[in-house]
C-alpha cells in the first residue's frame, strides 16, 4: 500500500520530482562525461604509446648522429632500447602537401601502429607507411603511388600501410599552427633501406650522418639521463624527456585540463541538485507533515516512515543517476570520437569510452548523500509524540528586519514588502533560486566568453600578425644568410630565422624576425600589435612567467649545440603562440648570433621550385585549419548555453513551483480581496526578477572568474587574453532574464487555476 | 432557492454542515458562479461576470471574513490592512479601521505575533478598509473561544448599526441568530425558511 502511496506523491509532485531528476541527471552527466572524457584520452593515449614504445627521451645534433653514437648511447646503464631517428619535413610531388617524412632504424622504439595494409617491411626500398588521416584526407588507397621531394632527391613508392604514430600523436607541421589540418600536412614512415636506396652518395657525404636524433627507452630521471649522455657523446647535446615533446604533452594536458573541467563544472551542477533536493525535500515532508502523524499515529514505526520518505530520494537519485550516466557516456562521446572534438586534434587509434573507478564511487556516494538529505528531512517531521507529528508544519515566525526601520522601506508598496519578506521567510530556497541564476549566468559569461576570447585571439593572432599570404620554409642548414637575405628581396618579403636554445635547462625557440614590410607583426601581452625595437629581445608571457623575467631584466641563453652563453636586455614581454625568444635580425646582429634565414613570409604568387625551398605554408590553410575546431568548440558552447538555460529553467521552475505552493493560500486571500489574476502574477514574477537582478550581479564576475581561471588551466599555452564583447553581455543577461521571466509566467499562469473556497476553508 | 436581502442590515445564515450555507456566501461573494439562475447585487447581476469582472466587484463591494482569519503572514497589521488600497475604488483609512477594532496599539505586529480574536479582528479591519457595501462572515466565531467570539460579533453587529453596512454571517451557531435583523435557515441547498426579526437581541443579550 505504501508503495501506491509513494508512486501517487511521486505523480502529485511531479513538477518538483521530474527536476530534481533532471537537476541531478545533468550534474552525473557533467561529472561522468568530463571524466569519462580525460580518462579515456589517457587510457587510448597509454595503449598507443606502449603499442609502439614511446620514446622516454630524444637526443638532438644538427651534425647527424653515427652508429657509434647510437651503440655509446645503447650501452648507457639504464637504457632498454634506442633508435636512430629521422624526422623531415618534404613535398609531395605535384601538391601542396607537406609530409613529415620518417625513419627510424628501430620499430620498438617510437614506432608506427598498422591500421591497414601490409605490415612494416625494415627491408623495403619502395615501400610507405603512410599516415591513415592524412590518406584519408586526400583519398589515398594502400597500393597507390607516391612522390616526395626534398630539394633535388626524390623518394618514390607505393603505399603499402597506413599507420599511426605515437611521435605524431598531435601532427604539426610547426610552431606556428595550433591544429592539425590532415588535408595538407602528415607524415609518412620509409625503411632505412629505402632512404639509402633514395639519398645520393654525395648528399650523405655532405650531409653527414642523416639520422639527427637519437630516440631512447629509459627508466632514468632527466636529470641523470643527460649527464650520462653528455659523458657518452661527448659535447652537450639537446636532450628532451617526453614530457617535453608536443605528443606527450599536449595530450598530457588535454587529460590534465579534462580533469580541470570535471572539477569545476560538475561541482556548480551537483551543488546545485545537492543544495535544490534539500530544498524540495524538505518543502515536500513538510507538506505531508500531517500524513507522516498519521502514520506515526496509526502505528507505523518510526523506521518504515523514514524509509519510506528517504525513498523518494533514493528514486530521484537513481533516476537521476540512470539519466545522468547516459548523458554522461554522450558527452564523453561527443567530444571523444573519432569524428568528435578531440579527434580534431589527436590522432589516436582507438576512441573507447572508458570511466575511472572512481566516478562509480562518487555517484554511489550521491545517492547515498541524497537519500540521507531525504532521510533527515522526514526525521525532523517525525520528532516528538505522535500528537506532535499530526500538527501541520508551521514555517518559522516572522521576525522584523532592520530595514524595516527606514523611512524608504515604509514607503516600499505592499507587494515590494510582501516579496521582501518572502525571501526573508524562504532563505533557503531564496538562496537556491539566486544559486540557479548565478549557475545559469556563470555558465553563459563562461560559454559565450569563451568564444569571444578564441575569436579574438585569433583575429590577432592569426588575421592581424600574419600579414603575408604564404610562407615560405627554406632549407636553411644549405644556404648561407646572403642566399636567404636575397631569396626574400626577390619574393618581396620579410624573413625570419630560428634556433633552438636553451634557457637554464628548457629548450626554446629563438625567432630572429626582419619585418621591415610589415609581413609578420607582433602583439603584447594586452593583444595589441606592437612594433619589434631593436633594443633587445622580447619574450613570451610564459618565459616571462617561468623564468620571472620582465621588461629591463637581462636574458641568459645559449643556442643548443653550442657552449656560447648571450645574456640580453629584454625589451618587452609578447603574447605569443611560440613558447620563444623573439629579436630583430638588428638586434641579432648587434649581439652577434649566427643565424640564417629559414623562413620567408610573401604575397607573390609565384614561389620559385628548387632546392632552396623546402615547403610553402598558405595563410588560408592555417586559418582553415581552425575553421573544424572552431565548429566543434561553437557546438560545445551551444551545449554550455543549452545547459544554462536547462539548469535556469529547471531550478527557477521547481523553486517557482514551490514558492506558488507555499503562497498559495496568500494568493487566495488576494484574490478574495478583489486582486486580479495579472496583478497577482506580476507580484510573483517581481520576486523572481528581483532575484535575478541580484543573481546577475553576483553571476557576472563569477562568470568572468571562473573563465578566467578556465583559460588559465586549459589554455595557458596559447597566452589567452580574456575577451568579453558587448554581445555577450547582452545575451547573458537578456537570456538570464528571459528565463527568469518565462519560468515566472509559467508559474504565474497557475494564479487562474486558483480554488479561492478550498484555499481558505483550509486549517492554517 | 429565491432570496430578496436588505442594505444596512445584520443577517444570519444558519444551517446544518454542508446545507449549502457557504455556498451561499460564496456565489454572494462572487468567489463563485451559479450554474443557473441570477444574482443582482445593488441591481447588476454578478452571475455573468468574468473573472477579471468578478474580482473588481470583489475589491469593490465585498468584504470577506473567514474562520481562519487568512491574514498575509509576512505582512504586519496595518499593511494587511492597507493591501486594500491597492485595488479597492474607495478606501477608507486603514488606522481608522484599526482603532474601529480597536488594534492601534499591534498595527507593526505580524499576525502570528496577535491572537486568534486579534486577528479576526484584523480580518474584520481588512474588509472594512475597502469601504464595502456587504460584510461577509464565514463561521467568523468558528475558531475562537466564546469570550473572544462574542466581542468580534458585537464588532460585527456595531458594523451594521454604526456604518450601516450589510452584515451576512454564515454560522451554525443558533445563539448568533438572537442578533440577528434577517434569519435565513438553509436545508440541502434551499432556503427552508427566512424570517425578519424586529426586536433583535444585543449582544450582550444573548445568553452565550
Amino acid at each position: 500500500m505504501l508503495l501506491r502511496k509513494l508512486f501517487r506523491t511521486l505523480w502529485q509532485y511531479k513538477a518538483q520530482f521530474i527536476s530534481m531528476v533532471i537537476m541531478v541527471a545533468l550534474g552525473v552527466g557533467v561529472f561522468l562525461g568530463f571524466n569519462v572524457e580525460w580518462y579515456s584520452l589517457e587510457v587510448n593515449t597509454g595503449e598507443i604509446y606502449d603499442a609502439t614504445g614511446f620514446a622516454d627521451f630524444r637526443i638532438y645534433n644538427d651534425k647527424g648522429f653515427t652508429e657509434k653514437d647510437l651503440e655509446a648511447v645503447k650501452a648507457l646503464e639504464g637504457v632498454s632500447d634506442a633508435t636512430r631517428f629521422l624526422s623531415m619535413n618534404v613535398a609531395v610531388k605535384d601538391d601542396t602537401d607537406t609530409l613529415a617524412l620518417t625513419v627510424s632504424e628501430n620499430m620498438n622504439v617510437s614506432g608506427i601502429l598498422l591500421m591497414e595494409g601490409e605490415p612494416y617491411d625494415a627491408a623495403s626500398t619502395d615501400g610507405f607507411w603512410l599516415s591513415d588521416s592524412y590518406a584519408a584526407a586526400n583519398g589515398i588507397h594502400i597500393g597507390d603511388p607516391l612522390t616526395l621531394t626534398y630539394q633535388t632527391i626524390t623518394v618514390k613508392g607505393t603505399v603499402k600501410g597506413l599507420v599511426k604514430s605515437s611521435e605524431y600523436l598531435i601532427c604539426l607541421p610547426d610552431s606556428t599552427q595550433m591544429m592539425p589540418d590532415y588535408t595538407s600536412y602528415g607524415y609518412v614512415y620509409i625503411s632505412p633501406a629505402m632512404l639509402d636506396r633514395s639519398v645520393p652518395a654525395l648528399y650523405k657525404m655532405m650531409a653527414g650522418s642523416l639520422y639527427h636524433q637519437i630516440n631512447v627507452k629509459s627508466a632514468l630521471d632527466k636529470a641523470a639521463f643527460v649527464e650520462l649522455a653528455d659523458k657518452a657523446l661527448g659535447t652537450t647535446r639537446l636532450i628532451l624527456s617526453k614530457d617535453e615533446t608536443v605528443s606527450w604533452s599536449e595530450a598530457q594536458g588535454e587529460v590534465s585540463e579534462g580533469k580541470t573541467m570535471a572539477s569545476i563544472l560538475p561541482v556548480l551542477f551537483l551543488a546545485i541538485a545537492i543544495l535544490t533536493m534539500v530544498t524540495t525535500m524538505h518543502r515536500i515532508t513538510a507538506g505531508e507533515k500531517t500524513q507522516i502523524g498519521t502514520f506515526k499515529a496509526l502505528g507505523f514505526k518510526d523506521r518504515r516512515i523514514m524509509a519510506h520518505y528517504s525513498s523518494y530520494a533514493l528514486i530521484i537519485g537513481l533516476m537521476g543517476t540512470l539519466l545522468g550516466v547516459g548523458i554522461g557516456y554522450w558527452l564523453g562521446w561527443f567530444i571523444m570520437n573519432p569524428n568528435g572534438a578531440m579527434a580534431t586534434y589527436i590522432d589516436m587509434p582507438s576512441w573507447t569510452l572508458r570511466a575511472p573507478g572512481f566516478t562509480w564511487y562518487v555517484l554511489i556516494g550521491i545517492n547515498a548523500f541524497l537519500t540521507l538529505i531525504g532521510f533527515l528531512s522526514v526525521r525532523r517531521m517525525l520528532s516528538g509524540t505522535a500528537a506532535d507529528a499530526l500538527r501541520p508544519y508551521t514555517p518559522r515566525r516572522m521576525k522584523h528586519l532592520r530595514l524595516e526601520e527606514t523611512k524608504r522601506f515604509k514607503a516600499l508598496g505592499f507587494g515590494t514588502k510582501w516579496n521582501l519578506r518572502d525571501c526573508v521567510r524562504h532563505k533557503a530556497r531564496s538562496a537556491m533560486t539566486l544559486f540557479g541564476i548565478v549557475g545559469c549566468m556563470v555558465l553563459l559569461v563562461g560559454g559565450l566568453g569563451m568564444q569571444d576570447t578564441m575569436d579574438a585571439f585569433l583575429d590577432v593572432f592569426y588575421e592581424k600578425a600574419i600579414n603575408y599570404t604564404t610562407r615560405v620554409n627554406l632549407d636553411a642548414e644549405n644556404m648561407t644568410l646572403a642566399e636567404g637575405k636575397a631569396l626574400a628581396e626577390e619574393l618581396n618579403g620579410d624573413w625570419a630565422a630560428s634556433r633552438a636554445i636553451q634557457i637554464g635547462d628548457k629548450g626554446y625557440s629563438l625567432e630572429i624576425y626582419s619585418v621591415a614590410r610589415d609581413k609578420v607583426r607582433f602583439a603584447d601581452t594586452d593583444m595589441r600589435i606592437v612594433p619589434l625595437t631593436d633594443g633587445g629581445a622580447y619574450i613570451c608571457a610564459r618565459i616571462a612567467r617561468d623564468h620571472h623575467l620582465k621588461a629591463g631584466d637581462t636574458l641568459t641563453f645559449s643556442p643548443y649545440d653550442s657552449d656560447e652563453r648571450y645574456a640580453v636586455p629584454v625589451a618587452g614581454v609578447l603574447d605569443s603562440m611560440t613558447e620563444g625568444v623573439f629579436m630583430t635580425a638588428a638586434f641579432a646582429d648587434q649581439t652577434g648570433i649566427p643565424y640564417t634565414v629559414s623562413a620567408i613570409f610573401t604575397d607573390e604568387a609565384e614561389i620559385p621550385e628548387d632546392g632552396r625551398v623546402l615547403n610553402k605554408q598558405s595563410k588560408q590553410s592555417i586559418m582553415d585549419s581552425f575553421d573544424t575546431f572552431m565548429d566543434l568548440m561553437n557546438k560545445m558552447i551551444w551545449l554550455l548555453v543549452l545547459a544554462a538555460v536547462i539548469l535556469g529553467i529547471v531550478v527557477l521552475y521547481n523553486l517557482g513551483v514551490m514558492s506558488y505552493t507555499e503562497r498559495y493560500r496568500e494568493m487566495a486571500t488576494l484574490k478574495v480581496v478583489g486582486f486580479k489574476d495579472g496583478k497577482i502574477g506580476r507580484l510573483l514574477i517581481s520576486q523572481n526578477l528581483w532575484l535575478t537582478v541580484i543573481g546577475i550581479l553576483i553571476g557576472v564576475p563569477m562568470g568572468v572568474g571562473v573563465l578566467q581561471y578556465l583559460l588559465t588551466a586549459l589554455a595557458s599555452e596559447y597566452e589567452l587574453k580574456l575577451v568579453l564583447g558587448p554581445a555577450t553581455w547582452c545575451v547573458s543577461v537578456l537570456l538570464t532574464f528571459g528565463v527568469s521571466l518565462l519560468v515566472g509566467l509559467m508559474v504565474a499562469r497557475k494564479n487562474r487555476h486558483i480554488d479561492m473556497v478550498a484555499a481558505l476553508k483550509t486549517e492554517e | 432557492m429565491n432570496l430578496s436581502l436588505e442594505e444596512g442590515k445584520f443577517i444570519v445564515v444558519l444551517g446544518l454542515s454542508g446545507a449549502g450555507k457557504s455556498t451561499l456566501l460564496n456565489l454572494l461573494g462572487g468567489l463563485d458562479s451559479p450554474t443557473e439562475g441570477t444574482i443582482l447585487v445593488n441591481g447588476k447581476d454578478i452571475s455573468t461576470l468574468t473573472a477579471n469582472e468578478l474580482a473588481e466587484y470583489r475589491a469593490a463591494s465585498v468584504g470577506f471574513v473567514f474562520q481562519s482569519y487568512n491574514l498575509i503572514p509576512t505582512l504586519t497589521v496595518i499593511e494587511n490592512v492597507a493591501l486594500v488600497k491597492e485595488i479597492a475604488p474607495n478606501p477608507l483609512s486603514s488606522h481608522d479601521m484599526l482603532k474601529a477594532v480597536g488594534l492601534s496599539d499591534h498595527i507593526h505586529q505580524f499576525p502570528s505575533e496577535l491572537s486568534g480574536g486579534e486577528q479576526q479582528r484584523v480580518s474584520i479591519a481588512r474588509a472594512l478598509a475597502k469601504n464595502p457595501h456587504i460584510l461577509l462572515c464565514d463561521e467568523p466565531t468558528g475558531a475562537l473561544d466564546s469570550q473572544t467570539g462574542v466581542m468580534v460579533l458585537g464588532l460585527l453587529l456595531s458594523m451594521a448599526r454604526e456604518m450601516g453596512k450589510t452584515i451576512i454571517v454564515v454560522t451554525h451557531n443558533q445563539n448568533i441568530a438572537k442578533m440577528a435583523d434577517t434569519v435565513i435557515r438553509v436545508k440541502n441547498g434551499r432556503i427552508e425558511d427566512c424570517r425578519n426579526q424586529d426586536h433583535p437581541l444585543s449582544v450582550e443579550e444573548v445568553d452565550w
